[in-house]
């Protein structure tokens, strides 16, 4: 289990820093930074820059990801914003509006 | 779609130990904080303040236990459970409330019950 989770039902307005892993089931809205990995499960709603070593996405996120290993868009993802990651995958079924860059 | 049968115990929502919140956090679950927030915390669910956890605000939920610090008030619909070890500087609102030995509390303390008439209930200042 992951050791933050923001559970459905759950909002929070401002700015998340840690050093876990997190899970996000609920609505975030500002900043959210971690050290390890961010899992935004399906049915969760980000309107924020999310900075992680790896993200994994099934919900909605408005706002700039950028992560230090992956980004993942699963199925029915849905992420507007630009993405800053070394490898990025797309599954079918993800919608996404915005710029990639690998950093190259 | 994932079907919402939103009891009012959902699982509960975790700030894990190495969780720095700055900003309000509300919600209908529970909530259990072994991290620091500097920010409001309006619940509908419990709230559990984790030893070595940290809240510098106002928090309001159905019941509170607490073994962390909190700075700020504390108000609860329910019980209110200061536990050994915690410190509390703030109000504290509740319908129980119970502080263990071992507690620092700094603070008003405001539980919600009717004195017998006889205690001057009605009596007012």
């Amino acid at each position: 289990m992951a050791n933050t989770v923001i559970s459905q039902g759950i909002t929070i307005e401002g700015e998340l820093t840690t050093d876990d892993d997190v899970v996000i089931e609920g609505t975030l809205r500002g900043k959210l930074v971690s050290k390890d990995t961010v899992k935004v499960e399906t049915g969760a709603v980000i309107e924020a820059d999310i900075t992680a070593s790896s993200l994994s996405v099934g919900g909605q996120i408005t706002g700039n990801v950028t992560a230090s290993d992956r980004v993942d868009l699963m199925p029915g993802a849905r992420l507007i914003g630009d993405v800053k990651a070394s490898r990025l995958t797309i599954a079918d079924g993800a919608s996404f509006k915005g710029n990639v860059d690998m950093d190259v | 779609m994932a079907r919402t049968s939103s009891t009012s115990h959902g699982e509960t929502a975790v700030l894990g130990k190495g969780t720095n919140l700055r900003g309000r956090i509300a919600g209908d679950g529970d909530l259990r904080v072994e991290g620091t927030i500097s920010g409001d915390v309006a619940l509908k669910g419990h709230l559990t303040v984790d030893g070595g956890a940290e809240i510098t605000a106002d928090v309001q939920a159905r019941s509170v236990v607490v073994e962390g610090a909190i700075e700020g008030d504390i108000s609860a619909q329910e019980a209110v459970a200061i536990r050994a070890g915690a410190r509390v500087s703030g109000a504290i609102r509740g319908a129980s409330i119970s502080i263990e030995e071992g507690a620092t509390v700094n603070g008003r303390i405001d539980a919600d019950f009717e004195l017998p008439p006889e205690l001057g209930g009605k009596g007012g200042r």
